[in-house]
């Protein structure tokens, strides 16, 4: 899942960062068969990461 | 049958006729400018539709999830296709929708979808245990290519309840003409 591989990725993220309620991420899945993806990325310090590093 | 012809000033006319039943009725024009409602419209025709999931869905966790809706129970204008709402007719629509899902482990946010994006937040909760979400929100959409989807944010990975149609379901109607 695509949550996990970003807590993997930067392990400073929690919960809150992806949260309705004041979360600066935006995980999408539009149930069409193609998974969850990164909507919106607007975290103040970590850089939105690339396809590759999410492989 | 008694009624009133009224022609118009260069082609067809307006007939005003009394039913032949019992009694007498008045009607009473408003005192004001405007186009008298009929049945044809479309304030009292407008879409609307009902429908619901027909099986239970996988949520994955810490995302928006669009919410299937299979099985369309009635759709008046023939709007609702592929779980979104696209009205043909410009208006305000009401929309009310019900999510069963859990068990939940964490926060969770049904919400309406415009056009693809974030619209309005609904029913927002955080606890450990099956539940049903509730939403209700009036949406203004263009008649053309404005549409409509329900998502649920859901803080850990569960699944709806969906064995029939009173479990998870979406109904929406023109309130208002634009």
């Amino acid at each position: 899942m695509l949550y996990e591989k970003l807590i993997k990725l930067y392990p400073s993220l929690t919960p809150q960062d992806f949260s309705p309620n004041g979360g600066t991420i935006i995980l999408q899945n539009d149930s069409d068969g193609k998974g969850d993806y990164i909507k919106e990325w607007e975290h103040s310090t970590l850089a939105k990461p690339t396809d590759e590093e999410l492989a | 049958m008694a009624q009133i012809s009224i022609a118009g000033d260069t082609s067809g006319a307006i007939t005003i006729a009394a039913p032949s039943v019992a009694g007498t009725n008045t009607l009473t024009l408003p005192a004001a400018t405007g186009t008298v409602l009929t049945s044809a419209s479309t304030q009292v025709t407008g879409p609307a539709f009902s429908a619901y999931s027909n099986s239970n869905q996988s949520l994955t966790a810490s995302a928006f999830n669009k919410i299937l809706f299979q099985v369309s129970e009635f759709d008046t204008n023939s709007n609702f296709a592929s779980s979104k709402f696209t009205p043909t007719v410009a208006g305000y629509y009401l929309i009310n929708t019900r999510l069963a899902a859990g068990p939940f482990n964490g926060e969770c946010v049904l919400t309406f979808y415009k056009n693809g994006a974030i619209y309005k937040y609904s029913q927002d909760i955080s606890l450990s245990t099956n539940y049903s979400l509730h939403g209700s929100a009036l949406i203004y959409c263009n008649g053309s290519t404005d549409y409509i989807e329900i998502y649920v944010y859901a803080g850990s990975a569960t699944t709806t309840a969906s064995s029939n149609s009173a479990y998870t379901w979406v109904q929406g109607y023109l309130a208002r003409s634009a």
